[in-house]
This record gives C-alpha cells, sequence and structure tokens, in this order.
C-alpha cells in the first residue's frame, strides 16, 4: 500500500507539473506496417480487431488517457477510413474527453520512420511523447518512467532522446513474443542503454567490449524483458528520423542511436516495470495469449466488465471463475462454462457444450455437444452441433457447420464457411480471398490501380471453392503458410508468428549473400559453378518445356548463366548435350528401356535443335558435342544402341554434320570403352553407309579405303583385347 | 494545447457552458472510479469518495436544469446509475446517491408543509397507506426547493467531514488498558479509533498483515508511530494468536443490509477464530458504509484484481499452467459480529435494518 500511495502522489505532482508546463502528447501509429495478421487485417485493420470484444486501439487510448495524455495524434495508412469512423463513434472524440484525438491520415506510411518524419514535417509534438502501436494492451503507470525522462533531460541537456518501457518477465513466459524477444545491456545506475539486440533464436549472442570500459563500474545484461512498445521520446526523435531516412522501425533508431553514439552523442534509456501489464499484440500467438490475459484479469482495471470504452450494451458480469457473460446470453441445459469465458451480449449457446479459455463475441449461436478450448470467436459466428475448435481464431459472419473439428492454430477469416463433417489440420488459414489476389493486391498498394483490382476480384470469382479442404458447403480458400516468405524480411508469414528463422542472417540479408558469394569464389569455382550451371540448365530447359518458351529465349538466358557462372563456351556446348541427352532419365527415371529413351529424348532434339544450332558452329564445336555424346553413352552403357539413332537424328536436324561425325569416327579411341562403341553395329554400319554416300557424291577413293584399312586394324585390336 | 484549448471552448456555447462543464467533471469522476482501485481497493478512503460524490450530486442539484422535484430525483438517478455501474464494488458512491435522494424527498415534503408526513414509517398500517406521495406529487414547483436541498447537502457534507473523529470520540468506551487488541489490515477508522484510544491507556495491538496487499504492514507503522506498542504478525498465525487477544476491532469496505460485512479478506478468518474464542469482534464503520446491498448479489459483490501480487508476472511459464485469482473482499456473517460502532452509537448486528430504513427511502433502494 505505501509503494501505491507514494506512487500516486508522486503521479499527482506530475500531473500539476504538465498542468503548469505543457500537456502531454503521445503518437499512436495505428498500422503496423507488417502483413503477420494478414488475411484477417485485409478486411479489418489490426488496430480495430476485437480483443475480449472490445478494439484493440481503445485499449491503447485507455491506457494513454490513464496516464494523463491528453492529445493524442493518430496515424492511420490502411483502411484508414475503418479507424477514423471507429474513433469518431467512440468516447474519444466526445467533447468531455480529457485526451484530445487527432486523426492523421495517409497512404504514404509505409513505416514507423515515415509517420515520425511526418510529424517532424507537420511540427506537431513540442514536448516529449508517448509513442505507441495501435495494437498495445497496458496498464502500466508510466509517470515514474516519464519523471525520470523528464529529470535526466533537465539534469544533462536533451543527450538522452528515448526511454523504453519493459516489463520483467523471465524466459518462457507465455506472453513474451519471440519476435520481440531482445538482450540489453545497460548501466544499472543511469539505466542507460549499452546494447540493444534482438535475440531471433540466436545460441551465440556478440557484445562489443568497448560497451563495458567507459561510464560507470556496474553492467547489467538482461533478457528477461518483455518489450512492452511504449517508448518516451523527446522532439529529438521525430527529428533524428528526418535525418536519417533510412530508419524504418524503432529498432532501426535505437541501434542507429547506439552506433552513433560517440557522434551524436544521444542516448537512449530503459524503464524497467515489474508492476502492471504490457504487451503488443504483434501476432496471433501474443493475440492468444493477451486475450487469455485479459480475461485472467491481469490488466485490471482494463477488464471486460467494466466497460470502459463507456458504450451502451457492452456491459457484462463477472463471476467465478472468470466467467464473463454479456446481457441477454443464454446457454443451453448441461452446458458447462470452464473457466476464462468471455460471452459477448446476445449469444445463444446450445445444450451439453462445453467452454474454456475462450472469447465469444456478440451475436453468435452455438449448437449443441460443441466443444471450444482457446477459441477467440468475434461477432456474428455461426457454430452448428458437434463442433470441436481448439486454439482457434473464427472472424466475424464465419460459420461452422456440424462435425467440424478445427485444430490448433486454425483461423477462419471474415465470412467464411467450413464443413461438414471436416477436421482442419494444425495451422490452417482459410480467408474468402484468394491467396494469389493478395500478391497483386500488394503490388496496387503501390500503384493504387483500380482496374487492376477489379481484374484480380473477376479472376477469384472464376476460381471454385475446394470442397476437399473446406468441405462439401464450405466457401473459402486455404491458404499455405508458405505463401508469401519472401514478403516478410525476418520471418516466414506466419499468422501465430512460432515459425522463427533459425538462422542469424537477420540483420542484413545483402550481407549474408554477399558473404556466399565470397565463399564460392574463394574454394575451387570451377566444379561447383559447372555443377551449379548444369542444374540451371536443366531447370532452363524444363521450364522451357513447360511453358513453351521460344528457343531464342532459352539461348539467352543460358548465355546469360554462362556469364553468371564463368563458363567456357566449349562447357556450356558440353553440358548442354549432356543435360538434353539425360533428360529422359531426369524425367521418367534410369530404369528406361533403351526404345523408351529414344522414343523420348528424339522429339526433345527436334524440340532443342535451334538452341544446339546456335552454340555449334565451328568443326571444333561439332567434335566436341560428339565427344560429349560419346562420354555420356559410355556411362550408360545399356543404351549405347540408342547413340546411333541420336546421331542420325542429330545429322538429319543438322545438328551435326557429317564430316564431323566422319572425323569424330576416325579419331578419338582413346581408350577401349570408347573403342567398343564405335565397333558397335549399328553406329559402324550407320557410319560406313554415311562415308559411302559421301564416297559416292565426293568421289572420295582414299579417304575411304584408309578409313576400312584402320578399322579393321581396330577390330583386330579389340579381338586380342 | 493552447490551440485545443482554445477549440474546446469555441465547441461550447456560451450558454450551455455550465453544463458542459458538469458533464466534463461527472465523465472525469466516472474515469476515476473505472481507474480506481489498483488492487488494494480505493486509493482514496471511501470517506473521501463519500465526500466527492456528494460535493458532485450537489454540483448536479445546483447547475442542471430542473423544474420540480420529480425532475431532480431522475437526474440524479441517472447520473448514480451511471456511477454505481462504474464501479460496482465502490457502495459508498450508490449510498451517497441515496442519501441524496432521500434529502430531496424530505425538503420537498417539508415544502409542502407536510413534515409529519415524512416520519418514518412508524406502523404497518400506515406504510400501507402511506402511497399518497408517489411521483406525481413531485411535479409541484417550490422557489426555495433548491436552496433547501443545497443546504441539507451541505448538512450532510458536514456530517460526512466528522464521521471518522465521532468514531474515535468512543475509542475508550470500548478500550481499556493492558488490553491487547487485534486487527487485520489496514482501516483509517480503526488507526483514528486506535490512536485516540492511546492518548489515554496503554494497550497493544497486534496487526494481521493481510496479504498479498500486505497493508497491516502500513497500519503497524503508523500505530507505532503513535507509540502503541504493536507487533505484525501473518495471517496463518490468527488463530495461534487469538487466545491471547481481549478484543478483535475491524474496519469494513461495506456493511450490509443483513449485518454482514463486505471487508478485506482475511477478515472472514479473524471473525471465524475471535468466534471460537468467544472474543468480542467490534466494527468501526460510519454510516455511509450501510449499503441496502444484500450478500446473495453475486454480481456486484466481488472484486477480483490482477493475479500480479498473488503471482509475479514475472515467474514465467507457470502462469501459463495455472490459474490465479485474487479476490479483495471477504464477506462476514452477521452472526460472527459483536458490536458496530458507528458516528452515531454503537449497534447490534440484528439493529442494522433499522438504521437502513432511517438513511434510505425503501422506494429507492433500486436505483
Amino acid at each position: 500500500m505505501s509503494s501505491r500511495g507514494g506512487k500516486q502522489k508522486k503521479g499527482n505532482v506530475t500531473s500539476e507539473q504538465e498542468e503548469e508546463e505543457q500537456p502531454l502528447q503521445a503518437v499512436l501509429v495505428a498500422d503496423s506496417f507488417n502483413r503477420r495478421f494478414f488475411p484477417i487485417s485485409k478486411d479489418q485493420p489490426r488496430a480495430l480487431l476485437p480483443l475480449g470484444n472490445v478494439a484493440m486501439i481503445d485499449y491503447t487510448l485507455e491506457f494513454l488517457t490513464s496516464t494523463g495524455v491528453q492529445e493524442t495524434f493518430v496515424f492511420c495508412c490502411w483502411m484508414s477510413n475503418k479507424i477514423k469512423d471507429h474513433l469518431l463513434k467512440s468516447k474519444w472524440c466526445r467533447p468531455t474527453s480529457p485526451n484530445v484525438v487527432h486523426i492523421i491520415t495517409s497512404d504514404l506510411y509505409r513505416s514507423l520512420g515515415d509517420v515520425l518524419r511526418d510529424v517532424d514535417a507537420k511540427n506537431l509534438v513540442r514536448n516529449d511523447f508517448i509513442l505507441v502501436y495501435g495494437d498495445v494492451v497496458s496498464n502500466i503507470d508510466v509517470s515514474q518512467a516519464l519523471q525520470e525522462h523528464r529529470h535526466r533531460r533537465k539534469v544533462d541537456k536533451n543527450i538522452s532522446v528515448m526511454t523504453m518501457v519493459f516489463k520483467e518477465s523471465s524466459p518462457g513466459h507465455k506472453t513474451r513474443c519471440e519476435e520481440d524477444d531482445v538482450i540489453v545491456a545497460m548501466d544499472s545506475k543511469s539505466k542507460r542503454v549499452l546494447h540493444y539486440q534482438k535475440t531471433q533464436g540466436l545460441k551465440k549472442l556478440q557484445f562489443p567490449m568497448n560497451i563495458f570500459q567507459h561510464g560507470s563500474d556496474e553492467f547489467e545484461i538482461r533478457h528477461d524483458l518483455l518489450d512492452c512498445h511504449i517508448s518516451i521520446c523527446s522532439p529529438q526523435v521525430a527529428e533524428l528520423f528526418t535525418d536519417n531516412f533510412d530508419y524504418q522501425t524503432r529498432n532501426d533508431f535505437v541501434r542507429g542511436i547506439l552506433v552513433n553514439e560517440e557522434i551524436l552523442g544521444n542516448q537512449i534509456h530503459l524503464y524497467v516495470t515489474q508492476d502492471g501489464y504490457g504487451a503488443r499484440v504483434s501476432n496471433l500467438q501474443m493475440y492468444d495469449s493477451v486475450s487469455l490475459d485479459m480475461v485472467r484479469r491481469w490488466v485490471y482495471p482494463l477488464t471486460p466488465e467494466a466497460n470502459f470504452t463507456d458504450q451502451q450494451g457492452q456491459g457484462c458480469t463477472h463471476s467465478r471463475h472468470n466467467v464473463y457473460r454479456g446481457a441477454e446470453v443464454s446457454l443451453g441445459h448441461g452446458s458447462q462454462m470452464e473457466e476464462n469465458v468471455l460471452i459477448g451480449r446476445d449469444t445463444s449457446i446450445g445444450a451439453n457444450c462445453h467452454i474454456s479459455n475462450s472469447v465469444i463475441g456478440n451475436n453468435c449461436t452455438i449448437g449443441d455437444n460443441v466443444v471450444l478450448d482457446r477459441a477467440h470467436m468475434w461477432n456474428n459466428v455461426h457454430v452448428s452441433s458437434n463442433v470441436e475448435i481448439h486454439q482457434s481464431v473464427v472472424c466475424d459472419g464465419a460459420v461452422v457447420k456440424e462435425a467440424v473439428r478445427l485444430n490448433k492454430q486454425c483461423v477462419l477469416a471474415y465470412n467464411v464457411v467450413i464443413g461438414p463433417n471436416l477436421s482442419l489440420p494444425e495451422g490452417t488459414v482459410v480467408s474468402m480471398h484468394h491467396p494469389e489476389e493478395e500478391e497483386e493486391d500488394d503490388d496496387d498498394e503501390f500503384l493504387s490501380d483500380d482496374q487492376e483490382v477489379g481484374h484480380s476480384k473477376d479472376k477469384t470469382r472464376q476460381k471454385a471453392f475446394n470442397p476437399a479442404e473446406v468441405g462439401p458447403e464450405g466457401k473459402g480458400y486455404i491458404w499455405k503458410a508458405s505463401m508469401n516468405d519472401t514478403e516478410d524480411e525476418e520471418l516466414a508469414q506466419c499468422l501465430w508468428g512460432l515459425v522463427l528463422n533459425p538462422d542469424p542472417e537477420s540483420d542484413s540479408e545483402s550481407e549474408a549473400s554477399e558473404e556466399s558469394q565470397d565463399r564460392s569464389r574463394s574454394v575451387s569455382p570451377e566444379i561447383d559453378d559447372v555443377n551449379a550451371f548444369q542444374l540451371e540448365v536443366l531447370g532452363t530447359l524444363q521450364r522451357g518445356l513447360e511453358e513453351n518458351i521460344v528457343c531464342d529465349n532459352l539461348v539467352l538466358e543460358i548465355n546469360s548463366l554462362k556469364y553468371a557462372y564463368n563458363i567456357t563456351l566449349k562447357e556450356v556446348m558440353q553440358i548442354l548435350t549432356r543435360v538434353v541427352l539425360e533428360y529422359p532419365f531426369q524425367q521418367q527415371g534410369t530404369q528406361l528401356t533403351t526404345l523408351q529413351y529414344t522414343g523420348s529424348l528424339l522429339p526433345l532434339l527436334k524440340t532443342w535443335s535451334p538452341v544446339f544450332k546456335n552454340y555449334i558452329k565451328r568443326a571444333q564445336d561439332h567434335l566436341d558435342c560428339l565427344s560429349a555424346v560419346e562420354e555420356l553413352f559410355l556411362e550408360q552403357d545399356t543404351h549405347q544402341t540408342a547413340m546411333v539413332k541420336v546421331l542420325m537424328k542429330m545429322y538429319q536436324l543438322e545438328i551435326l554434320e557429317e564430316e564431323a561425325i566422319l572425323k569424330w569416327f576416325s579419331t578419338g579411341a582413346t581408350n577401349d570403352k570408347s573403342r567398343q562403341l564405335r565397333k558397335n553395329q549399328g553406329v559402324r554400319r550407320r557410319v560406313r553407309r554415311m562415308s559411302l554416300r559421301r564416297k559416292e557424291s565426293a568421289e572420295d577413293e582414299s579417304s575411304e579405303e584408309g578409313e576400312c584399312g584402320r578399322r579393321g586394324i581396330k577390330t583386330e585390336d579389340l579381338r586380342t583385347v | 494545447m493552447g490551440s485545443a484549448i482554445e477549440a474546446k471552448t469555441h465547441k461550447n456555447m456560451p450558454g450551455a457552458d455550465k453544463e458542459a462543464d458538469l458533464t466534463e467533471r461527472i465523465e472525469a469522476f466516472l474515469a476515476d472510479l473505472k481507474r480506481g482501485g489498483c488492487g488494494t481497493g480505493p486509493i482514496r478512503g471511501s470517506g473521501e469518495t463519500a465526500r466527492e460524490t456528494t460535493a458532485l450530486l450537489r454540483k448536479v442539484t445546483a447547475q442542471a436544469r430542473w423544474s420540480s422535484a420529480g425532475d431532480l430525483m431522475e437526474i440524479i438517478r441517472k447520473e448514480g446509475r451511471r456511477m454505481t455501474a462504474a464501479q460496482p464494488s465502490e457502495t459508498t458512491v450508490g449510498n451517497m446517491v441515496l442519501r441524496v435522494l432521500k434529502i430531496i424527498r424530505e425538503e420537498y415534503a417539508r415544502s409542502r408543509g407536510s413534515s409529519e408526513e415524512t416520519d418514518q414509517q412508524e406502523s404497518l398500517h400506515k406504510l400501507l397507506t402511506s402511497g399518497g406521495l408517489s411521483e406525481e406529487n413531485f411535479r409541484q414547483h417550490f422557489v426555495h426547493l433548491k436552496a433547501n436541498v443545497i443546504e441539507a447537502i451541505n448538512e450532510l457534507l458536514t456530517e460526512l467531514e466528522g464521521t471518522t473523529d465521532n468514531i474515535a470520540m468512543q475509542a475508550l468506551e470500548h478500550i481499556h488498558s493492558n488490553e491487547v487488541i487485534m486487527t487485520v489490515g489496514r482501516s483509517r477508522t480503526v488507526e483514528a479509533f486506535l490512536k485516540d484510544a492511546a492518548r489515554k491507556r496503554k494497550f497493544h495491538v497486534i496487526v494481521a498483515e493481510c496479504a498479498p496487499f500486505c497493508q497491516g504492514h502500513e497500519m503497524a507503522t503508523n500505530l507505532s508511530k503513535a507509540s502503541i506498542e504493536t507487533t505484525v504478525i501473518a495471517d496463518a498465525a490468527i488463530f495461534a494468536v487469538m487466545s491471547r487477544v481481549n478484543k478483535v476491532i475491524i474496519g469494513t469496505q461495506t456493511v450490509l443490509a443483513n449485518g454482514g460485512l463486505r471487508a478485506v479478506n482475511g477478515t472472514h478468518t479473524v471473525a471465524l477464530a475471535a468466534r471460537h474464542h468467544s472474543t468480542p469482534l467490534i466494527v468501526c464503520a460510519p454510516m455511509f458504509k450501510l449499503s441496502p446491498q444484500f450478500p446473495n448479489e453475486e454480481d456486484t459483490f466481488h472484486k477480483f484484481v490482477s493475479p500480479h501480487e498473488v503471482l509475479p508476472f514475472t515467474e514465467g511459464e507457470i502462469l501459463s499452467k495455472v490459474n490465479v485469482h485474487c479476490p479483495v473482499f471477504d464477506y462476514v456473517p452477521p452472526e460472527l459480529i459483536t458490536l458496530f460502532i458507528s458516528n452515531i452509537g454503537g449497534n447490534a448486528p440484528s439493529y442494522i435494518y433499522r438504521l437502513m430504513s432511517e438513511l434510505y427511502h425503501p422506494e429507492d433502494h433500486d436505483l
């Protein structure tokens, strides 16, 4: 009691000072600038998603108002109109509100950096301000932190630019967001941040020595901190963002300040609180735990029954085991609300249901024999009988038909219909938006081309729902978790934020790729490159075949690959030949009969003949090509008979010239096997016929004589061996 | 911010200025109530809450637009409903609303000149036949009604100011020399009561610390500053120590209509232990804590706060595996209580119903 009483007194003192000085301002960023909630946030901005049946932004505004903020700037970007409408209807925009809310919208904000640069450009803040996101849920009393911040700024002029508020919570805590896991080194006395690093699942962490060499003699390195995403900023912060246009996030800013500390002389401080609650709903995993924390009353006095948004009919009652019921809730016979259950108004629940750790919105209907565990249902959801839902989010207007089972971490976005008789596997995301539409939309965000949006919508309508995925009466498309991992910088797109990138290459991808290039350059380039090139050529040809690409383009691509991997022309040709001849094996396995092999190869040769012709021009090229063919058939002893057909075809397609084949036949024979190959009946006959024809046309007797004589010798040799 | 303030004043037309100011005040009070009580009960004492409520209601009476007592009662009821809904566990607010309503009824009756009518319902016969003073009769307009009501509310405020002193004055009648007194947690009224007695008598106070908020520690510090011999014990030791105790003196948050208590948790333990040892249990409760509520009204009876004090948030993994509750109040049944000491004297629990009917009009019990 004493500490509380004391704190309250201090709070009063600060508020008195505020009245003398200037009112406390806050910047609320009602956009996340990432796509963690993606299929859901497509229909509703994240700040308006309900948490315990109250929009998240209301928690943030209540937090700000209760800390004595008198002027709040709300910055919206994505779906700014919805946020604006919501705020204008809420109690925050009533004339009696102690916290004046200004809404600033722009489609041009792409990051926190943009917002703060705009704050600077418009000259909105005149004094220290509180910076929060629109999805922060907190009841921390920051007046203490504010006082410390002001004191520091008074003592050493404007050196401290930011005080970050952290909550103590040991690792393994449910409400710790893995994405935001940080290691902080700080000066124990002044609370100055010396080093700040996101752990990102790293096993090893490095601290620069110099941070421990100056300043005081006591340091703390802490990992037991939960980032509340509440920061008390000096007006300089906005200026610094303007000066450094590459700062996008607070993380960039903090790192930048720490790196440039020597030059700019700015410092960042930390405020660690043990009381209170503060967390940012940065992914669905956090949504789940924050929602549960709220129902378990960790955020008191922001509890569901408090109705702090002061909306008509939102009130509910609180009874034992944290069961909250809104007005007009009906509960069927034998239904049990075990613990931590919040049920919105006008919701009816059938008989023999088991509900635990769940939040159910307004106007929902739930059938008989339903099991809900950690289910988060929003408004107007319809659930039929015999449904089981575990740790899932069901958005507004969704319908779950009979005997459906939602396993862990499923998401049913707005208006989706599922079932009947279906079990959705773990981590399924179903949305009425087709996943492919999403990428086009992403472009639209930048182009804002209405025509394209319409186009993509038309396209989705054409695509039918897959009854195997969403049930016979289902409506919606399954979103694959790996759909847009290229989109996010650090993580695979992952609503639940569970899949952490185990690689420590998060800080800069460019560095990592540079490294890999360095490595490949230093270690024997040829072997690696040739192999890589071969694979690339194979891929190119495959794609060419599938998508019917013109041979000219294939040539172009192979040429560019040649430069990329630093390959000589000779190698290109050899590899090309090899790839083409191996192609049937690649596609259909090595167990082909010779007949099948030739059957599939010959048409391919015909298709790709322009490619060959492009590379095989000089006489030496022909020989190289032939030697490649020979090499391959030496490896594939069983298919040696096919060689003759290949040669024939290549001859017919005018890839190889007669002269070259004859020359090859006459020379070569570097080892026994190749001799055997040449001895092969078909080859011999073919070549002889070829040479005969040649003789007829060219009347070149002697060469033929020589050929025969030499061949005779060869056969002799072979017999001896 | 200068511009924002300007904007605000511009919005309000000069005529509506008073009313806007009033709504702003009410909103601020409601917000305060909602945020109030971060675990340890009200930050302000309930006496302060009572005074603030009354002052606010006086402001409403003075500034709101009304022409007859009926209008005024309707306005007060409306605001009263919102105030009680804002923090249901804070019953003083509702009590004060009822007191003001009662004042308006009395003043109206006096203005009509039928002062004997406003006396308490003396008999069952009168109760049955007293339907005469119903709503439509409050429509009559009296010029001096406003002034009279405000005057009466001022009297109420003066009464509220003096409650703690009035209770403390009775201390010497109850505490004798060399007694051992037990108390639980911290109550401003009990603190004043004991301090008053300590001016003349020497006695020993044992304070149960009252986990998890441990307000008992603060109580003990304050008492020892007033040079009272004080011992702090853990809640678990209450029964063990009880055999040495001559008297238990506790405070309470609310006195319920049946004479039971809604008091800080730990009080029930103390009351049961006292009963086992036949130790008298005295409750110091000013009259404004007397509420027409009965203990069966489940929804508003409990108050659960953040479980932080029971199991800190820093604990980590275990928090996701257990459910932690942190209730604030205990219910103490009236049969465990020996005596109430209020600002108007000592009363037995069985007499509470009588006080109730003196303080509040029966028609107002439901706002």
